[in-house]
């Protein structure tokens, strides 16, 4: 196993990063689709293992004309949200009407534009899986809630009314209800992880190399328990700090405060919980996986590191108004990289790219305007 | 001599090879095994360069020449006009970082603060007067839903209040946009069992005053001088423009952090809601400056104002000489969407001497 090395720097990456930056106000953000090119290109070149680097091979101009279209349709979406919101709801359903097909063409246009050691990557998902899992399962999901609150509400209703039961029973059979809700919640996040996961991973080719991965439901499922148990912690003890004081008529004094205090604290504990799934799920999804049946991959990336850059970053970025940015990013990549291990013994010199179709960058463009996260991450 | 590795036509096999060149336009590659490929430097499709990540250089055949040595590469081919970057060269030099830093900050500033509130009015004033009723369509069934009841005032109060809102208040404004059709509503507020008092308006026009409000009034002045205020976020469409600075701040927003990989994304919300209020602050003080005018020009005092809102202010129990203190501190300051009531105060103080001069016009 050897680690992925990151060979560039904060202060270099600072020079493309503000030149970027300088070009995109310069030509009102027309440039934003090259500036996104130069800064991919720099993380990925920087990106070695065994002596070879990756290489992103988009241009500018290809990605234009997806940008330009991203734009326009998130302008829209913006103001309707502000004048009209009840539009708003209408045109979000659209969306996730066409984001399957943004997700399966944006896999497919990154993976191709992406190379290691002159061999590029391919993507060749089914359109229909991905709106069996990006539409088909949560849109199920939701239906079994509505159906689960609305009969439990008309039960709680009939059995109150008919005086049958005392109350305190009721109360605790809404306590365990409520606890099955949040498990349920939880488990069909599992359900959906290992399909993302799946789906991604396993329909990706490095040249004539298939990646297959393995994934159970069960292991997501505890490791989001986990992290559960992380998330009440916090909260039980900010209501046992914040409500006497707001109750006690610290109003008029201490409220702005605390509200900012409560809002960093309310960060910290999300990151730190964040960095708890990213890592134990990534150290799961990397040691489940092998290309051509044979190179393995490991991640050693531990929560608090994770949590530690995550933070300092944060932190670092609003004392500098943002300028420090590219050391930010930077350092993350690094942690990243340097905690990501492939095995290089086999060696990747039969590796050849197979030819592959055209592909626009419309899904990957528009899907960035709306953020959504369909890069290709190492 | 630049070293470098070879690979085949997309394999990803690699040798170690050389390259040179000559001033005949010809370039060598040598393999380690010493065998050697010749051609023209026209031919080769050199990558522009972009800080010190591999560069590359693909020959004719498709195969792939890479190379970490830049310097030499910008050295041997720059005379033959290959993958040279402009932008590489405005990268590499401290003076263009500097300026570029310069630029960056002044405008981002200048565009938050200055630039968004400015394109937004204009916006908000260019487009047709039924956008406003557009947006406060279904606002006022909203309200009634969720916040208001029916009024307690009994209707004798209600029709003189609107009696003399309609006959000399509504007809004051008319001159600033005739398109303007104001409606007064009474209605009742309550939260955890205390009344509110405020007034707010619709951008339609359709403007709100609460129970305890009218209560806390001591006279027709004090009312006018709150509705006044409101019918000056009716005037200078505050409703719209501030619809339109949010789809911005979203807009820019999501352009400079659309790479950003979500380290930044946390502080954004905060960002905004700073961004938000200090807008909404300067639709305060022009909605004041419009009222204060008015008055004069209507003979009322610009101190009924500033009674009313002390009345207020001290009914919801924030006491305005202490709030002094709090308001020095200038990143709190920014939490609140309403400019520091002291600082109103001495505005009305001041029209308020004009008003007593007798003038119409106050500097």
């Amino acid at each position: 196993m050897e680690a992925l090395k990151f060979t560039g720097s904060g202060s270099e990456y600072f020079k493309i990063w503000i030149v970027n930056i300088l070009l995109t106000i310069i030509t009102l953000g027309m440039y934003i689709p090259w500036a996104k090119v130069r800064n991919r290109r720099y993380f990925y070149a920087n990106s070695m293992l065994a002596d070879r680097n990756f290489e992103y091979h988009a241009t500018g101009k290809q990605l234009f004309l997806g940008f330009i279209i991203g734009l326009v349709l998130f302008i829209i979406y913006s103001f309707i949200a502000q004048t009209a919101p009840q539009f708003a709801g209408i045109f979000m359903i659209l969306f996730m009407l066409v984001l399957p097909w943004l997700i399966w063409k944006s896999l497919m246009f990154n993976m191709k534009m992406t190379s290691f050691s002159n061999v590029h990557f391919a993507f060749k998902g089914k359109l229909g899986t991905s709106y069996k899992i990006f539409l088909g399962y949560p849109a199920l999901f939701f239906f079994f809630i509505i159906i689960i609150g609305v009969s439990s509400a008309l039960l709680t209703n009939f059995l109150l009314n008919g005086g049958i039961i005392p109350k305190s029973i009721m109360l605790g059979g809404g306590v365990v209800l409520g606890l099955l809700f949040t498990l349920g919640y939880l488990y069909f996040f599992a359900i959906i992880k290992k399909f993302t996961t799946t789906y991604t991973l396993s329909n990706t080719y490095y040249g004539q190399g298939k990646v297959e991965t393995k994934l159970e439901t069960k292991k997501f499922f505890i490791i989001l328990l986990k992290a559960l148990g992380l998330v009440l912690i916090p909260f039980v003890l900010l209501s046992i700090v914040i409500t006497p004081t707001l109750m006690g008529g610290a109003m008029i004094a201490g409220a702005e405060i605390i509200f900012v205090l409560a809002y960093f604290g309310f960060i910290f504990f999300m990151m730190l919980v964040a960095s708890y799934v990213v890592s134990r799920e990534r150290k799961y999804v990397y040691e489940s996986t092998l290309l051509d049946n044979k190179i393995g991959f490991e991640s050693t990336l531990r929560a608090r590191d994770l949590a530690w850059v995550m933070l300092s970053n944060l932190v670092l970025i609003m004392f500098t108004l943002g300028l420090a940015f590219p050391w930010a990013k930077v350092r993350m990549v690094k942690l990243m990289l340097e905690n990501t291990l492939v095995d290089t013994s086999i060696g990747f010199d039969d590796y050849i790219t197979i030819q592959q179709d055209n592909i626009s960058s419309i899904g990957d463009q528009i899907g960035d305007a709306f953020d959504v996260d369909v890069g290709v991450a190492f | 001599m630049i070293k470098g590795n070879w690979h085949p036509k997309g394999s990803a096999a690699q040798i170690n090879a050389v390259l040179s060149v000559n001033d005949l336009g010809r370039y060598a590659i040598e393999f380690e095994d010493g065998t050697v490929f010749r051609g023209e430097i026209e031919q080769l499709n050199v990558a522009k360069r972009l800080g010190n990540v591999a560069r590359k250089i693909y020959l004719e055949d498709g195969s792939l020449f890479t190379t970490l040595e830049n310097d030499a590469v910008d050295r041997v081919l720059t005379p033959f006009k290959k993958g040279s970057s402009f932008i590489h060269r405005v990268e590499s030099s401290w003076r263009w970082m500097v300026i570029a830093v310069v630029i960056t900050i002044i405008t981002s500033f200048s565009f938050f603060k200055w630039g968004i509130p400015w394109t937004s009015k204009k916006i908000a004033h260019a487009l047709p007067y039924e956008t406003n009723h557009l947006i406060s369509k279904g606002s006022m069934k909203f309200l009634d839903k969720v916040l208001f009841d029916e009024s307690n005032l009994s209707k004798i109060r209600q029709d003189k209040i609107s009696k003399h809102f309609y006959e000399k208040l509504a007809k004051l404004s008319v001159k600033d946009d005739s398109e303007i059709v104001y409606k007064l509503h009474f209605r009742s507020w309550e939260m955890n069992g205390q009344a509110i008092p405020n007034a707010l308006a619709l951008p339609s026009g359709d403007l709100i005053v609460t129970d305890k409000f009218i209560e806390l009034t001591k006279s027709f002045d004090e009312i006018d001088s709150v509705l006044l205020h409101e019918m000056g976020h009716v005037v200078h469409r505050h409703g719209l423009e501030m619809m339109i600075e949010g789809t911005f701040v979203t807009v820019t927003v999501m352009m400079i952090s659309g790479d950003g990989s979500g380290v930044g994304d946390m502080g954004v919300g905060l960002g905004s809601a700073l961004v938000s209020s200090s807008y909404s602050r300067g639709h305060e003080s022009e909605a004041d400056m419009y009222a204060f005018n008015k008055m004069l020009k209507a003979n009322i005092d610009p101190i009924s104002f500033s009674n009313i809102m002390n009345r207020m202010t001290k009914f919801m129990g924030v006491d305005t000489n202490n709030s002094e203190s709090s308001h020095d501190d200038k990143f709190l300051d920014y939490f609140a969407s309403h400019p520091p009531t002291k600082e109103r105060v001495n505005l009305a103080n001041r029209y308020s001497e004009c008003y007593k001069k007798g003038l119409t016009t106050c500097k």
